[in-house]
């Protein structure tokens, strides 16, 4: 029994490994990766940067110089400051031209002619919705005024300068025991890569078990095959052998994700080691746990749909049943987030199809009582071992059958074979 | 001898349609059985069940004298009707794999697998993929496949289709080999003229029913020779003999049926008088035309 299972699982993993294909996606997917990360962290470093060039206009030129320096002290704050004070009509005119041509961000306007009670301060910039700067001229104009009534007051360049430095503000969740950095975008970050891996990985691999068990039927090996080895070994070889090649993928990818997140490269964009990505151990540790198992239970689900249909093209319209599943996973991932010890949020966690990532949100959003955790791992198991037993029946039935659908009884005398 | 298979009032029926109806026969070790029927006739079906690959809805399978089991394949080789390989697969690779499945190790399989593609006149294909070599190479494969692990029993379902009759020869020659050195080949074909040199016994199929069936001698003896050819010269006024029922003169050579237990030693001696006889041969039925004989005769009752 083992020994045919682990030939078949050989075959199926020599044969992929060795093929031109897995050698391009391995190298080919890391690289896509890498450039849509570098595309947006090239997106992220634009926003921080803010507006690069602004001029201050003011009727009161003593004023403006203290919003210049108000605006240049941040780190983040723009580079240039022009001082128009006062401003001519023309000086206007050639503004709004440079705001026009975004040779400047925008500029700001500040008129207390009539007196520090009535300010009036304008923003006027090239885009409609800039609330960065926005917010950031806000915060000049008036530091720029606390400079001006502080100097006014008799207190030196270098006293203000130590009065004014900003405050820069950390936070940090405490999440199962264990600090992590903070920032909701990360905080799921684990179950939003377990979402994202397993997809990939079912839709890419799931499809190829449904492929490979379709290829036999078609080219009918099977035949051969099954005078040699039952349909249940040929099912769990085809479904080890198919996922060993996936493992072995993914395997070399995370050992690159892993490999930059610990480089230096890594911490040049604030990224130290996979707690900053927001990741716990006891998260770490379920992981493989619950990909492993939504892995096999969506991939022998693939093999039982490969083994009904009896063309390569039907395989493309069953993907969908594939992966609707994880789909309404993903629908009901928001839901787990916030109520993780729900009725319905424990109930789908058990289901063996949502086990995967529902039971992992569950985990990541608050420690679930242990014995359901390993309830939903025991049922995954079990289910797995029943599709398996499931996808072997419908295969050597509905292979020899050519096109007869067998009837209950024969299914049962099925089962007397060994 | 040995009795390598034996089928014991098999029946097989996919829904409404029988497919194999109380089939009984036995194989034994060191002979060539051809199951021979037309098209449909539940050829494959038997042999299914014979492989294990479908169940008898009732009666018994015995491999080797004991009851069906899986464990016994490893001494069973089957090429099936519908032929498959790996398309993607080096031959080497996949004859090695096909070997091990049956049992033997990988280096063993390997050196095999060498040794029959060179009898096979193919050594210089095993590195390639099956996509890259003819359907007739293919085939030769899968007859190495089969052959690998050098099974007591050897069933064949058609083997000789689609193959030219420089490889039909070499595959024959290979087959009537293995039969001395003491196995037992099975095989299904609906060429009867192809097996009658080669089969010992018979069992000849129609409708899932077994119409004929024993070592091809006592099939044939129990059909007259009623068919007679004459080569001669001069008058042929013997062909109005009381015996003869019909006849064909395509003058000088004569083919003659006879009327049922008529006397051709009496034609011969009539036919001598008039004529001078250079050939006078009672030729035994074909198989062809005993299966004709025997279907026909239950199509009309």
């Amino acid at each position: 029994m083992l020994r045919n299972t682990l030939l078949i699982a050989k075959r199926e993993y020599l044969e992929r490994v060795r093929s031109r294909i897995f050698r391009v996606t391995t190298v080919l997917v890391p690289l896509g990766m890498g450039g849509i990360a570098l595309l947006g962290g090239l997106g992220g470093k634009k926003m921080e940067q803010g507006i690069q060039n602004v001029a201050v206009v003011s009727n009161d030129a003593a004023l403006a110089q203290q919003v210049k320096a108000a605006l240049s002290r941040g780190e983040q704050g723009p580079k240039n400051v022009e001082v128009v004070a006062p401003a001519t009509d023309a000086d206007l005119a050639r503004l709004n031209e440079e705001v026009t041509n975004r040779t400047i961000g925008g500029y700001l306007t500040i008129d207390d002619t009539g007196g520090r009670d009535s300010l009036q301060a304008t923003w006027t910039s090239g885009s409609a919705t800039d609330f960065i700067g926005k917010a950031e001229m806000e915060g000049g104009v008036s530091d720029g005024l606390v400079r001006q009534q502080l100097l006014a007051r008799g207190m030196s360049d270098s006293q203000l300068q130590a009065l004014m430095k900003p405050v820069k503000l950390k936070t940090q969740q405490l999440r199962n025991g264990q600090v992590v950095s903070s920032d909701t975008g990360k905080s799921f970050a684990g179950a939003y890569a377990l979402v994202l891996v397993l997809y990939c990985a079912v839709l890419i691999y799931g499809i190829n078990i449904a492929r490979s068990v379709v290829e036999e039927k078609t080219s009918r090996i099977f035949e051969v095959l099954l005078s040699s080895a039952s349909a249940d070994e040929l099912m769990l070889g085809k479904l080890l052998g198919v996922g060993a090649v996936g493992l072995t993928q993914m395997v070399i990818w995370a050992v690159l994700v892993i490999g930059f997140v610990g480089s230096q490269l890594a911490a040049a964009r604030g990224i130290h080691g996979l707690a900053s990505l927001g990741l716990t151990n006891v998260e770490l540790g379920y992981f493989p746990i619950f990909f492993l198992g939504g892995f096999y239970l969506y991939s022998a689900l693939a093999a039982a749909l490969g083994s009904s249909v009896s063309a390569e093209q039907e395989v493309q319209q069953f993907s969908f049943i594939l992966i609707s599943p994880l789909v309404i996973s993903v629908v009901m991932l928001m839901y787990v987030m916030q109520n993780p010890s729900s009725t319905l949020s424990v109930v789908m966690s058990l289901l063996p199809p949502f086990t995967p990532i529902i039971m992992y949100m569950r985990i990541c959003a608050q420690m679930p009582p242990l014995w359901q955790v390993w309830l939903s791992v025991a049922l995954l198991v079990a289910s797995v071992l029943g599709m398996v037993w499931l996808a072997a029946r419908i295969y050597r039935v509905g292979v020899l059958m050519y096109g007869k659908r067998a009837t209950l009884p024969e299914m049962i005398r099925w089962l007397r074979y060994s | 001898m040995e009795v390598l298979v034996e089928l014991n009032h098999v029946s097989k029926s996919y829904e409404a349609k029988a497919a194999v109806r109380d089939l009984t026969l036995k194989i034994e070790a060191g002979s060539m059985f051809g199951l021979l029927g037309p098209n449909g006739a539940g050829k494959t079906s038997t042999i299914r069940m014979i492989v294990g690959i479908t169940l008898p809805d009732s009666g018994k399978v015995t491999l080797f004298n004991k009851p069906w089991a899986s464990a016994s394949l490893q001494r069973v080789g089957y090429l099936p009707e519908e032929r498959g390989l790996y398309k993607k697969m080096k031959i080497i690779d996949q004859l090695v794999f096909l070997g091990e499945l049956r049992g033997l190790g990988a280096a063993e399989a390997g050196r095999r697998a060498k040794s029959w593609c060179e009898r096979m006149q193919m050594a210089d294909s095993i590195n390639k993929k099956t996509e890259e070599l003819s359907k007739g190479m293919q085939q030769k494969i899968q007859f190495i496949s089969t052959l690998l692990h050098d099974p007591e029993l050897i069933i064949m379902d058609e083997p000789f289709s689609g193959l030219d009759p420089v490889n039909t020869m070499l595959l024959q020659d290979t087959l009537v080999e293995l039969k001395k050195q003491g196995n037992a080949i099975l095989f299904s074909t609906h060429r009867m003229d192809q097996v009658e040199k080669l089969c010992d016994s018979i069992c000849l199929i129609n409708r899932g029913e077994a119409v004929l069936s024993g070592g091809m001698r006592e099939v044939k003896s129990r059909y007259e020779r009623n068919r007679v050819i004459v080569q001669y010269e001069g008058a042929d006024g013997f062909l109005n003999h009381p015996a003869i029922a019909e006849y064909k003169n395509y003058g000088g050579h004569a083919e003659i049926r006879l009327k049922p237990h008529a006397d051709a030693q009496d034609l011969l001696r009539t036919a001598a008088a008039t004529a001078t006889i250079t050939k006078f041969e009672l030729v035994e039925p074909s198989l062809e035309e005993i299966f004709i004989e025997t279907v026909g005769g239950r199509a009309d009752a």
